[in-house]
C-alpha cells in the first residue's frame, strides 16, 4: 500500500486548478501574441505606406527640382540654377533605391518603378543634360529647337503618370492589407470565445471528476460506519476503499481502530467467559482442567500443562493438576512436578515473569498429532500470582505464534486467576474441615448412642445379675429357710385367698348395702305413691291420682333399673339371667301410652303409637329387658325433644326382608322404631353414644342431664335378646332408633357370635367416665360408680404385683367438690394419700410446707388463683422444677394446652376424666 | 524414645492385624446371615466388637469369629450388638413440629400417602409419626412402611409397648412437638410398660429390610431415616442416599437425623432444604 503511488485529494484538486490556470495562461499568451502581431502588422503597414509615400514624393520632388533647375539655368544661364539640379540628380537615385528595395516583395511595383527610373534617366539624358550643354554652348537655336519639340515635357508627363500609377497600385495593395488585418481581427475574436469555452469545459470536467472520486469514497466510508453502528456493535465489519488517498487513510485508521476494539472486545468477552466457566468449581483439579481447556481454546494452543504449588517439608513443589493436548492419544503430557528454578518453567516461577519463547530449545518435546510429532513454534509460560507469591504456573505451546492479543488475554486472565485458585483452595479446605467436623459430629452421635445402649445394657445386666445373685442366694439357703419360705408362701397364699374372700365379701356387702340404701328411700316413695294413687279419700283429682300412679310406676322402673345396674356386674361375669317367655304384644301400645303420655303432655309433644296389624300377638322374649329397652329409648326421645313429636312404631319384619343369618335364628323378627324430632346426634357420635356413660357432648349433659348409661344398657340388652339397635340421626332434625329382636321360644343358643358380644360388653364396661356421674341422677350414678370401682379394685389387686400408688401423696387442686370427691374416692382405693386444695393459693401453701407431694393434679378454672398461675409459681417461685404437675383441661381447647405447657405443666389430661387414662398418667409420672 | 517408637510400631502392627480380623469377621457375618456391616463406620463396629469380647471374655477377634461360626445363636446375639437401637418418641420434637407445619399441609392434598420409615428400630418414631398423622386427620389415607434389618427390634415395635420410665420424656417431647391432645389418650400403662392403643398400629406395616443390601420396594411421598446413616461409611451413605432418591416421588420429602446432612452428597442438588435446620429435604 505504501509502495503504491499515492494520489491524494490535495494534488487532485491542485492539479485540477493548475490545468485550468495553465489553460487560461495559454489562452492569454496566444491572444496576446495575436493582438501584438496584429498591431505590428498594422504599424508596419502604416509606416510602410508613409515611407513609400514619402519616398515616392521625394523622388518626384527631386525630378521636379531637376526640371526647375534646368529651366532656370536655360533661361538665365546662371549657374546658380544648376546647383539644385545637380543636387537632385545626385540624390534621387538614393531615394529611389530605397523605394525600390521596399518593393522587393512586389515585383509589379518594382517594374513600375523601373519604368519610372528609365523614364527619368531618359529625361536627364535627353532633356536635362542636353539643354544645359546647349545653354553652355550658347547654342540658343538648338535651344530654341530643342524646346520646339520639347521632349522633356513628354518625359516629365510620363513620370508623373507613372508615379500616379505607382501610387494607385500602392494604395490598392494597402487596401488589401487592411482588409486582411480586419479579417485577422475577426478570427482573433472568434478564437477568444472558442478558448473560453474550451477552458470552461475542461474546468467543469476536472472538478466533477475530482469531487466524484472524493465523495464516492467518503460515502463508502460513511456507509460502512453506519453499518457498524447499526449492527449492534458487531465489530467484524471493515471499511474497504479502493482509492489511495486520505479517505483510504481514514478508512485504514478506522479499520485499525475497529481491529483494536474488536481485539479488546474479544479480550473482555473471553475474560468474562472464562470467569463464568470456573465459577462454582469446587476442586482445584476441576478448576485447573476447566481453566486449561478454556485457555487453550482461546489461544489456539496445541498443548499445555497446569501446575499448582504444594508445600511439603517447607519446600515448594509444583504439582501438575491438569494438562491439555488437542488430541487424545496422549492425555498425560508434561512432567509431573518440578521445583523452583528447575528448567525454564522453574525459572519462570523464580523470576515471577511471563516467558515467551519463539526459538524452541532443541530438547523440547514435540507436540504429537495423529500422524506424527511436530515441534511447537512458540511456548508461553505464565506464573500465576497471589499476593506476590507464585501459587501456580501454566505452560502453553502452539504450532503457530501467540499474538499480542492472546498474550494480553492470558496475562489479564491470570491476574485474577490467582485469587480464584486461592479461593477454591480455601473452599476446599473449608469443605474438608466441614466434612471432618461432620464426621466428628456423627462419630460423637454414634458414640453417644452406643454409650446409651451400653448403659442400658449395663443396667439390664445389673438387673439380671442382681436377680441371679438373689436366685443364687435363695438356692444356697438351707432346707430350713426353704421350709420357712414355703411356709411364708403358703401363708401369703392364705392371706391372698383371705383377701380375695374379703374383697368378694366387700363386694357382696357393698351391693347389699347399696341395694338396701337405695331401696329404703325408694320403698317409701313406692308405698306413698301407691297410697296416693288409690285415692281412698277422693281428695285428689283424677289427674293427681294418675300422677301418683306415674310416680309409682316410675319408682318401680327406677328400682328395676337399680337391679339392672346390679345386674350389669352379672353381665360382665356372664351371669345375667335372661328369661324368654311368652309376651303379649297387643298390650304393649297401651302400656307405653300409659307411661309416656303424661310426659308428652307436660312437654307439649305429640306422641304417636303405631302397631301394624300383622304383628303377631304372642312373641317370645324377655319382657322385662324388652320393655326396659323401649322405655329407655322413649324416655331418651322425650328428653331430647323440645318440640314436635315422638313416634313408636311396631312392625314385623317380612320374611323376604330377613337375611340368611336372621332366618337361622328365628322366623319372627320384630322391629320397633322410636322416632323423634329432637336435637339429633352428629354422625361422628353415633358409635360413641352406645358406649357407657357417653352422650353426644358435654353440653348435652349440662342441658338434659342423664347418665349416658341408658343406651349402653339398651344395646347390651338388645344383644342379650338376640337382636340389635340401629340409629339414624341428623343433628337438629331428629333421631330414629330401631330395635330389632327375634322371637325365641327356646331362648338364645349361646353361639360364637354371642360370645363375642359378651366380651365386647365387658370391654365397654371397663372403660368409663366417672366425672360426669355427679351431674344428675346421682343415685343411679353412685350405684354404677361404686360397682365399677369395686370391680376395678379387685382387678388391680389381682394384676398389680407392686402397687405404685401405695402411700403416694397426691395433691388435688380443684374448686368443685364433686370432682374432688370422685378423684379422691377412686385414688384412695389404691392406697393414695390425698391432699386437697380449693384454689391455687392453697395449693402453693401446701406445697411450701409439704415436701412429700408426689404429684399435683391441677384444675385450671379456679377462683382466686387459676391453674396456670399456680403452675407458673410452682415452677418459678417455689422452684419445684421436677414435681409432676398434671393439668386437668377442657377437651377441645388447644389453646389451653399450649398455655399449660407454657405455665410448666408436666402433662395434661382432658376432662371429663377417664379413670383408665388417669391411672396410666399417674403411673407414668410416679415412676422414678 | 526408641522404646516408645517401638511400642508405637507394635501398636500399629496390632491394629493392622485386628483390622484384618474384623474384615474376616464382617465377611463371615455377611456370608452367614446376609447382614452386611462391611461398609459400616469401622470405629463404631470395632467398639461394639470389643464390647462383646469384654462381656464374653474373649481375647481376640478371631476368637469371636470362631464362636460366630461354630457356636449356635452366638451370631444372633452379636448381630443384636451391632444394631444400635437408640430412639425416642418424637425424638427432636422440633423435627416433628416442623413436619406438622411444613410437610403435612402438602401431604394433605394427596389422595394417598406412603411413608417409609427406614431403620425404625423399636418403632418409637413410627408411632410418633402415626400419632401425628392421626391428629392431622391423615391416618386413614396414609400407609407407613416401617423397616429395620433387625427382626427382633421389629417384633418389639409391633407390640407397641414402651418402658414406662421413658414416658415422662416422651410426654415432654409430644407436647414440644405440638401434640393436639393429651398424650395419655394414646396409651394405657401398667407398672412396666405403656401400651399404645392398637388403633395406632393400623396402617403401619413393619417389615424387615436392609438398607445396605436391599433395593427399593415402592415409591414414597415421605422417607424418614434418622440417625441411621451416621453408622455408615461415606460411600455407603452415598449409596443409601441414591436409594432414597430413587424411592422418593417427585416433590417427596426426606427426613434425616439432626446430625446428618445432605450437604456433601452427590444428590444435594436434587433436594431443597425446607424450614431451616430440621433436616427435612424436598426433592426438586
Amino acid at each position: 500500500m505504501e509502495n503504491k503511488w499515492k494520489f491524494g485529494i490535495r494534488p487532485k484538486i491542485t492539479i485540477g486548478y493548475i490545468i485550468i490556470i495553465v489553460c487560461l495562461f495559454a489562452s492569454v499568451i496566444i491572444l496576446n501574441n495575436q493582438i501584438r502581431s496584429l498591431q505590428q502588422e498594422r504599424n508596419f503597414l502604416l509606416q510602410y505606406n508613409n515611407k513609400v509615400e514619402t519616398l515616392t514624393n521625394n523622388v518626384e520632388k527631386f525630378v521636379m527640382d531637376m526640371q526647375a533647375g534646368q529651366r532656370g539655368f536655360v533661361i538665365t544661364g546662371n549657374e546658380i540654377y544648376l546647383e539644385p539640379y545637380y543636387k537632385a540628380a545626385g540624390e534621387w537615385q538614393i531615394e529611389f533605391k530605397e523605394l525600390y528595395q521596399l518593393m522587393a516583395d512586389k515585383p509589379d511595383q518594382q517594374q513600375k518603378l523601373q519604368v519610372v527610373r528609365e523614364t527619368t534617366d531618359l529625361w536627364i539624358e535627353e532633356a536635362g543634360e542636353n539643354a544645359i550643354r546647349l545653354k553652355r554652348d550658347n547654342d540658343d537655336a538648338a535651344i530654341q529647337q530643342f524646346y520646339a519639340n520639347d521632349r522633356g515635357r513628354e518625359y516629365m508627363q510620363s513620370i508623373r503618370n507613372q508615379f500616379n500609377d505607382f501610387r494607385e497600385s500602392e494604395r490598392e495593395i494597402a487596401q488589401v492589407r487592411a482588409e486582411e488585418l480586419d479579417k485577422q481581427n475577426n478570427n482573433l475574436t472568434g478564437g477568444l470565445f472558442g478558448l473560453l469555452l474550451t477552458v470552461s469545459i475542461i474546468a467543469i470536467v476536472i472538478s466533477s471528476q475530482v469531487s466524484k472520486s472524493i465523495v464516492r469514497t467518503i460515502n463508502d466510508v460513511t456507509q460502512t460506519i453506519k453499518k457498524i453502528a447499526s449492527n449492534n456493535g458487531d465489530l467484524k465489519e471493515r471499511i474497504h476503499v479502493n482509492t489511495n488517498d486520505e479517505i483510504n487513510e481514514l478508512a485504514n485508521a478506522t479499520n485499525d481502530l475497529l481491529d483494536n476494539l474488536d481485539g479488546r472486545e474479544w479480550l473482555q468477552t473471553n475474560l468474562a467467559e472464562i470467569v463464568t466457566k470456573y465459577q462454582g468449581v469446587a476442586s482445584i483439579e476441576a478448576l485447573a482442567k476447566v481453566f486449561m481447556s478454556e485457555i487453550a481454546k482461546m489461544t489456539n494452543s496445541s498443548s499445555g500443562a497446569f501446575y499448582v504449588r504444594e508445600i511439603e517439608d517447607n519446600r515448594n513443589h509444583f504439582i501438575k493438576n491438569a494438562s491439555f493436548a488437542d488430541n487424545n492419544f496422549e492425555k498425560d503430557i508434561g512432567r509431573e512436578s518440578f521445583r523452583i528454578g528447575q528448567g525454564l518453567i522453574g525459572q519462570c516461577v523464580q523470576e515471577k515473569q511471563t516467558f515467551i519463547f519463539n526459538e524452541i530449545p532443541e530438547d523440547y518435546r514435540y507436540i504429537s498429532t495423529g500422524l506424527g510429532e511436530v515441534p511447537p513454534r512458540s511456548i508461553f509460560i505464565v506464573p500465576i500470582l497471589f499476593e506476590g507469591d507464585v501459587i501456580a504456573v501454566m505452560e502453553l505451546a502452539t504450532m503457530s505464534e501467540y499474538s499480542k492479543l492472546q498474550q494480553d488475554l492470558v496475562k489479564q486472565i491470570v491476574e485474577t486467576f490467582g485469587l480464584s485458585i486461592n479461593s477454591v483452595i480455601g473452599r476446599m479446605e473449608i469443605i474438608r474441615l466441614l466434612n471432618e467436623s461432620r464426621a466428628m459430629t456423627e462419630e460423637l452421635q454414634v458414640q453417644s448412642e452406643e454409650l446409651q445402649t451400653q448403659s442400658e445394657e449395663l443396667q439390664m445386666q445389673t438387673e439380671e445379675l442382681t436377680q441371679i445373685n438373689e436366685q443364687l442366694e435363695e438356692k444356697t439357703k438351707d432346707a430350713e429357710t426353704k421350709n420357712k419360705e414355703l411356709e411364708k408362701i403358703r401363708k401369703e397364699l392364705e392371706e391372698k385367698a383371705e383377701q380375695l374372700t374379703l374383697h368378694s365379701n366387700y363386694k357382696s356387702e357393698f351391693l347389699a348395702n347399696m341395694s338396701h340404701e337405695l331401696r329404703t328411700p325408694l320403698n317409701s316413695i313406692l308405698i306413698l305413691s301407691e297410697m296416693l294413687a288409690e285415692n281412698d279419700q277422693g281428695r285428689l283429682t283424677d289427674e293427681d291420682a294418675e300422677f301418683a300412679n306415674v310416680i309409682h310406676s316410675s319408682g318401680e322402673d327406677l328400682l328395676s333399673l337399680i337391679n339392672d345396674i346390679l345386674d350389669l356386674s352379672k353381665v360382665e361375669a356372664g351371669k345375667l339371667e335372661v328369661l324368654f317367655e311368652e309376651v303379649n304384644l297387643s298390650e304393649l301400645p297401651q302400656h307405653m301410652e300409659h307411661v309416656f303420655s303424661p310426659i308428652a303432655q307436660k312437654k307439649n309433644l305429640e306422641f304417636h303409637i303405631f302397631k301394624e296389624d300383622d304383628v303377631i300377638d304372642l312373641f317370645f322374649t324377655d319382657e322385662k329387658r324388652f320393655q326396659q329397652i323401649l322405655k329407655n329409648l322413649l324416655s331418651n326421645a322425650f328428653k331430647f325433644t323440645e318440640e314436635g313429636s315422638v313416634a313408636l312404631t311396631i312392625k314385623q319384619i317380612e320374611n323376604q326382608l330377613q337375611t340368611e343369618e336372621m332366618r337361622a335364628i328365628s322366623k319372627d323378627w320384630l322391629e320397633v322404631t322410636i322416632a323423634d324430632t329432637g336435637i339429633g346426634i352428629p354422625a361422628d357420635k353415633h358409635e360413641l353414644i352406645f358406649e357407657t356413660f357417653q352422650q353426644a357432648d358435654g353440653a348435652t349433659v349440662r342441658k338434659f342431664g342423664g347418665t349416658g348409661l341408658g343406651l349402653s344398657i339398651c344395646k347390651q340388652f338388645a344383644r342379650l335378646l338376640g337382636g340389635w339397635i340401629t340409629l339414624q340421626s341428623e343433628e337438629g332434625v331428629g333421631s330414629v332408633f330401631k330395635l330389632v329382636v327375634p322371637s325365641l321360644p327356646n331362648g338364645l343358643i349361646l353361639d360364637k357370635h354371642l360370645n363375642i358380644d359378651y366380651s365386647e360388653v365387658a370391654v365397654t364396661q371397663s372403660s368409663y367416665e366417672p366425672s360426669t356421674a355427679f351431674v344428675s341422677d346421682l343415685a343411679r350414678l353412685d350405684v354404677q360408680k361404686q360397682t365399677v370401682i369395686e370391680k376395678d379394685e379387685v382387678l388391680v389387686s389381682l394384676h398389680d404385683h407392686t402397687n405404685v400408688f401405695q402411700n403416694k401423696n397426691i395433691l388435688i387442686v380443684d374448686d368443685d367438690y364433686r370432682n374432688i370427691y370422685a378423684l379422691k374416692t377412686a385414688l384412695e382405693k389404691r392406697g393414695v394419700n390425698i391432699l386437697v386444695a380449693k384454689d391455687g393459693i392453697e395449693c402453693l401453701d401446701i406445697l411450701q410446707d409439704n415436701t412429700e407431694i408426689d404429684i399435683v393434679l391441677m384444675d385450671i378454672m379456679m377462683p382466686n388463683m387459676d391453674g396456670y398461675e399456680a403452675m407458673y409459681r410452682i415452677r418459678n417461685d417455689l422452684q419445684l422444677k421436677e414435681l409432676p404437675v398434671i393439668a386437668l383441661t377442657a377437651k377441645a381447647m388447644k389453646n389451653d394446652r399450649d398455655k399449660c405447657l407454657e405455665a410448666g405443666a408436666s402433662d395434661y389430661i382432658s376432662k371429663p376424666l377417664n379413670l383408665d387414662q388417669l391411672f396410666s398418667v399417674l403411673r407414668v409420672w410416679l415412676v422414678s | 524414645m526408641d522404646k516408645q517408637g517401638e511400642n508405637m510400631k507394635l501398636e500399629e502392627v496390632y491394629k493392622q492385624h485386628e483390622d484384618l480380623e474384623i474384615d474376616f469377621l464382617l465377611e463371615a457375618i455377611y456370608r452367614l446371615s446376609g447382614f452386611d456391616f462391611r461398609q459400616y463406620n469401622r470405629s463404631s463396629i470395632s467398639r461394639r466388637i470389643h464390647n462383646r469380647m469384654n462381656i464374653n471374655g474373649i481375647e481376640t477377634v478371631t476368637g469371636l469369629l470362631e464362636k460366630v461360626i461354630h457356636e449356635e445363636h452366638f451370631l444372633e446375639s452379636l448381630l443384636n450388638d451391632f444394631s444400635i437401637n437408640v430412639t425416642e418418641m418424637f425424638r427432636n420434637p422440633s423435627f416433628f413440629k416442623t413436619f406438622r407445619k411444613e410437610v403435612v399441609p402438602i401431604l394433605r392434598k394427596y389422595p394417598e400417602i406412603r411413608i417409609w420409615h427406614a431403620g425404625c428400630a423399636t418403632g418409637e418414631e413410627v408411632y410418633s409419626m402415626a400419632i401425628l398423622l392421626e391428629e392431622e386427620g391423615l391416618k386413614d389415607k396414609a400407609v407407613i412402611y416401617a423397616t429395620d434389618m433387625n427382626e427382633q427390634v421389629l417384633e418389639k415395635a409391633r407390640k407397641g409397648a414402651f418402658p414406662i420410665q421413658k414416658m415422662q420424656a416422651y410426654t415432654k417431647n409430644y407436647m414440644l412437638a405440638g401434640g393436639n391432645y393429651a398424650f395419655s389418650e394414646y396409651y394405657k400403662a401398667d407398672d412396666q410398660y405403656a401400651y399404645f392403643h392398637p388403633s395406632i398400629l393400623e396402617n403401619i406395616i413393619f417389615a424387615q429390610h436392609n438398607l445396605v443390601t436391599d433395593q427399593s420396594f415402592n415409591e414414597f411421598h415421605v422417607i424418614i431415616c434418622r440417625n441411621v446413616l451416621i453408622y455408615f461409611t461415606a460411600d455407603l451413605q452415598e449409596q443409601v442416599q441414591h436409594l432414597f432418591y430413587e424411592s422418593l416421588s417427585p416433590q417427596g420429602f426426606l427426613g434425616l437425623g439432626d446430625k446428618e446432612t445432605l450437604r456433601f452428597s452427590q444428590v444435594t442438588e436434587k433436594y431443597q432444604e425446607i424450614a431451616g435446620n430440621e433436616r427435612i429435604y424436598q426433592r426438586v
